[in-house]
């Protein structure tokens, strides 16, 4: 991918849609991280990495073949900025919408290796219009 | 319930041994097509012989902490960066460390230095939002 090709993905919007968490998903999603599980149709907090994602109308491999990663190795996790404005609930059909924030073409001193920053936000919004989450995530793509 | 200040400590939580089973139940998830999550051969040309766990596994097992510690509502913000690889075999301890303390709309809140490691490494920092269940002094 060029440089202007890659700086040419900020504002790209994703296609956006709904996502109703259900309660088989949050079950095993929970039973992954080795909590107990939360009742109370409270979701898991770490439901904030794919939901979005999926709600937002992509996936994690349209969001590769977005940024142009190829192959094992090729993608790193930076970081993730993931605020809560209230609890996520089972049965609540989200709003979700997003796109790509932030890009930076680095390239390394001592190898000359590409190394791509791309960072793209996602809100969740209620079906009463409030804003129930955003995340923000940090991948790091190398060439 | 014990008061919370600025240097108190948030009680660890460990996750044992990360699972590869888990990460390919995860991986289904998700639909996270990055075999470096499930396949061995996928590992092996990058010098590895275990899969490596999915960062959102890793942030889980902070928010596990502190939904230990404040209740499973708690958690209102987690940024955090990678740092160093996780694999399948691994245990991991997570810590936190209240480093402030506010009132917003309110609800009072610490913010705390959070990290989880695998004996003396760190593979994940940051700091993370809760809301407390009890008033706190500073």
């Amino acid at each position: 991918m060029s440089e202007e090709d890659l700086h040419a993905l900020v504002g790209h919007r994703l296609p956006g849609g709904t996502r109703t968490i259900e309660h088989w998903e949050n079950w095993l999603l929970t039973d992954c991280t080795g909590s107990d599980q939360l009742g109370d149709d409270l979701v898991h907090p770490v439901a904030l990495f794919h939901v979005p994602i999926q709600g937002a109308g992509t996936s994690i491999a349209e969001l590769f073949e977005l940024c142009g990663a190829r192959g094992a190795g090729s993608v790193g996790l930076d970081g993730y900025d993931w605020e809560y404005f209230a609890p996520l609930r089972e049965g609540v059909r989200y709003q979700i919408d997003g796109s790509v924030t932030e890009v930076e073409r680095t390239v390394s001193e001592q190898t000359g290796r590409i190394a791509d920053r791309f960072v793209y936000t996602i809100e969740m919004i209620d079906p009463d219009g409030v804003l129930i989450a955003r995340v923000t995530n940090h991948w790091r793509i190398r060439r | 319930m014990t008061e919370v200040k600025i240097g108190t400590k948030v009680p660890s939580w460990t996750m044992e041994h990360v699972d590869a089973q888990r990460m390919k139940t995860m991986a289904a998830i998700l639909r996270d097509p990055y075999e470096v999550h499930w396949d061995h051969e996928a590992v092996r040309p990058l010098g590895f012989d275990r899969v490596i766990n999915q960062g959102p596994l890793n942030l889980s097992y902070l928010a596990n902490m502190l939904m230990a510690w404040q209740g499973a509502s708690c958690v209102r913000r987690l940024n955090v960066r990678f740092t160093l690889p996780v694999f399948e075999g691994d245990k991991l301890i997570a810590h936190g460390t209240v480093i402030d303390l506010e009132q917003v709309a309110g609800e009072h809140r610490a913010t705390c230095d959070v990290h989880l490691d695998r004996g003396k490494e760190t593979v994940m920092v940051g700091t993370a939002v809760v809301a407390l269940d009890q008033a706190v002094s500073s």
